[in-house]
């Protein structure tokens, strides 16, 4: 046990790195939030934006800035954390081609936000051709991802060095975890590098004319769907592996862990198509094929829920709680680092089983494209896994720059979480029942031509207006909280919890470590998904696209 | 008498402090809310199509 390096805090160039991440994601976090606040505020008819500024702007603002700026530059901040302390310091080459990812990533944000503002790439995060951006917007997005390769590769270098010190032994949980999310995050961009290099760069530029639109969105959703992965295992890791220290218990299982991250790894990239349900071009048979491996995807999170609820229930019996669900009363739900992940663990359920209903072939006929789709994200993602990762902050950012999470602090970070958890319910549950009206999402405000319909949906677009407003005041707390942690807090030492098994001596089997057997299950899965459909979307292509600017 | 020690024994093993019947519960009704809304949704899918 002994051979794992865990010491008890971060070094301080270790924690410079991630530092810089996490005022990224912060200041990401700002923009993207504001934006969000303007598109409710908008679809509730009562506000126009000023200055001609353009609804899908803003829309574009906030997908692209919250769904890939904040996350990935938290995540990469987190996992290199995480590596640092249980696999041990990064050396000076290592940290050096970490900071090298940070700046690329940087640069890559600027060029693409840039590009937005200036209204030169309204064309939503998911920029589906034949939508065209500038040029420039394009090559940021293509920085973002190989600066997240390079950032990646000081992951990877730290784990192979580990393993080279430490023969024969499994790694650490958490680097294990890190570094399955980053092979995965690393074969799921080829999808997005492709579409980005070979298809609409030149398409932008103006060196070829058309483009194949079906070509470009499987690609798109390639990494489209295993994108939602990465952003959900780091949650996953602080669930697993985190909480359970915070709340004083044990992990469950450390195998289970390590297979429901395998499991992910395998499942999580050959089911773009329950993306492509409704689209044409892709013959019904390879849907049904990525349709049933995405049910395979929910094995692993049932798995999770299982061991989540396992640590809690084995922790409060612990401590002597009795009956069916005594043990919920002994959990510390003072302690803003366990309550704001929970709040986030109950998102999931919901969220989870909504997810269910989309992949589900025909039903997907019932929800596709109305906003019942984005109350479901913003269940996934910005509700689990962004209030995970804030609780995770409380405890990460205070231990990276030498200070304290005070009382004081636990407490607006307890209001907080309840003010997402209010204003989410308010936002998401609207959206829900609206798409399930057949509100569309992704448009701005309109009464299309006074329809009886359309005017079902406006009290749910007040009431999403309510919830974003509420989730804007419980953004500025958080921010408050952030910068207080980062540059006021008293100085101390706050700990960086990292749970321990509930049974160490039984070993993970060495197998969970063989990457070629893994990432060639996941090469294979991935070829028998998708190499027929690409080549019947190639040969039988209709003529390709020139490129539009609707906005 | 042996009556009454038998249960005795039977209530001492389901307080055991290793039962995971709490979390049996939990997972359970997780599987029956992810059904109900699927069939809620089916059949707002069978009404429509």
């Amino acid at each position: 046990m002994i051979k794992s390096p865990l010491k008890s805090k971060v070094d301080s160039r270790d924690g410079k790195l991630a530092m810089a991440h996490l005022y990224v994601a912060f200041i990401a976090l700002l923009v993207g939030g504001l934006a969000g606040l303007l598109q409710v505020l908008v679809r509730s008819g009562k506000f126009q934006l000023p200055a001609g500024i353009g609804y899908y702007q803003i829309l574009t603002v906030h997908g692209v800035v919250l769904g890939l700026v904040l996350t990935t530059f938290f995540i990469m901040g987190f996992q290199l954390s995480v590596v640092s302390k249980t696999a041990g310091t990064f050396t000076g080459k290592q940290r050096t081609v970490g900071w090298i990812g940070f700046w690329i990533m940087t640069i890559g944000t600027i060029a693409a936000a840039v590009m937005i503002l200036l209204n030169k790439a309204s064309v939503l995060y998911t920029f589906y051709a034949p939508l065209q951006a500038h040029f420039i917007f394009y090559l940021g997005l293509t920085l973002v991802v190989v600066g997240s390769w390079t950032v990646g590769a000081a992951i990877i270098m730290k784990y192979a060095e580990w393993r080279r010190a430490n023969p024969g032994q499994q790694s650490p949980l958490l680097t294990f975890m890190a570094l399955v999310n980053t092979l995965m995050w690393i074969v799921a961009t080829i999808g997005v590098a492709a579409t980005v290099l070979i298809q609409l760069l030149p398409w932008s530029l103006g060196w070829v004319d058309t483009v194949n639109v079906a070509v470009s969105r499987t690609l798109f959703w390639y990494f489209g769907h295993p994108l939602v992965y990465f952003w959900l295992l780091p949650a996953y890791m602080v669930w697993y592996a985190i909480i359970p220290k915070i709340i004083g218990g044990k992990i469950f299982s450390d195998s289970l862990a390590r297979m429901s991250f395998i499991l992910f790894l395998l499942f999580s990239i050959p089911v773009g198509f329950h993306h492509q349900l409704l689209e044409p071009g892709i013959d019904a048979a390879w849907k049904f094929l990525q349709v049933v491996l995405t049910f395979a995807v929910v094995i692993p999170s049932l798995m999770t829920a299982f061991s989540l609820f396992a640590s809690f229930e084995t922790f409060g019996r612990s401590k002597g709680a009795k009956g069916l669900f005594g043990w919920l009363k002994k959990l510390p739900w003072g302690d803003a680092r366990f309550t704001v992940p929970f709040i986030g663990m109950v998102a999931f359920i919901p969220a989870g089983a909504g997810g269910i209903v989309n992949a589900s072939h025909q039903m997907n006929q019932v929800i596709h494209n109305t906003i019942w789709v984005t109350g479901h994200f913003h269940l996934t993602v910005a509700t689990a896994v962004v209030l995970t990762f804030f609780g995770a902050a409380f405890w990460l950012v205070p231990h990276l720059t030498g200070r304290k999470l005070t009382k004081k602090m636990n407490k607006l970070a307890l209001i907080q979480g309840s003010l997402w958890a209010i204003g989410m319910t308010f936002m998401s549950g609207a959206m829900h029942a609206a798409g399930l009206l057949g509100a569309p999402r992704r448009s701005a405000f309109s009464d299309y031509g006074g329809s009886a319909q359309a005017a079902e949906w406006i009290p749910y677009q007040i009431a999403q207006a309510v919830g974003g407003s509420i989730l804007f005041i419980a953004i500025i707390l958080m921010l408050y909280i952030f910068i207080n942690l980062a540059f006021f807090a008293p100085k101390g030492e706050q700990e960086f919890p990292v749970g321990e098994a509930l049974h160490p001596e039984e070993k993970a089997p060495m197998v969970f470590e063989n990457w070629k057997l893994w990432l060639g299950i996941t090469v294979l899965l991935i070829l028998f998904a998708y190499t027929i459909p690409f080549i019947d979307l190639i040969q039988n292509a209709p003529p390709g696209s020139k490129g539009f600017k609707l906005w | 008498m042996a009556k009454a020690e038998l249960k005795s024994n039977t209530k001492t093993e389901i307080e055991d402090s290793s039962s995971l019947k709490g979390t049996l519960a939990s997972v359970f009704f997780i599987g029956f809310f992810i059904i109900v809304l699927w069939v809620g949704v089916y059949f707002l899918y069978l009404d429509r199509f």
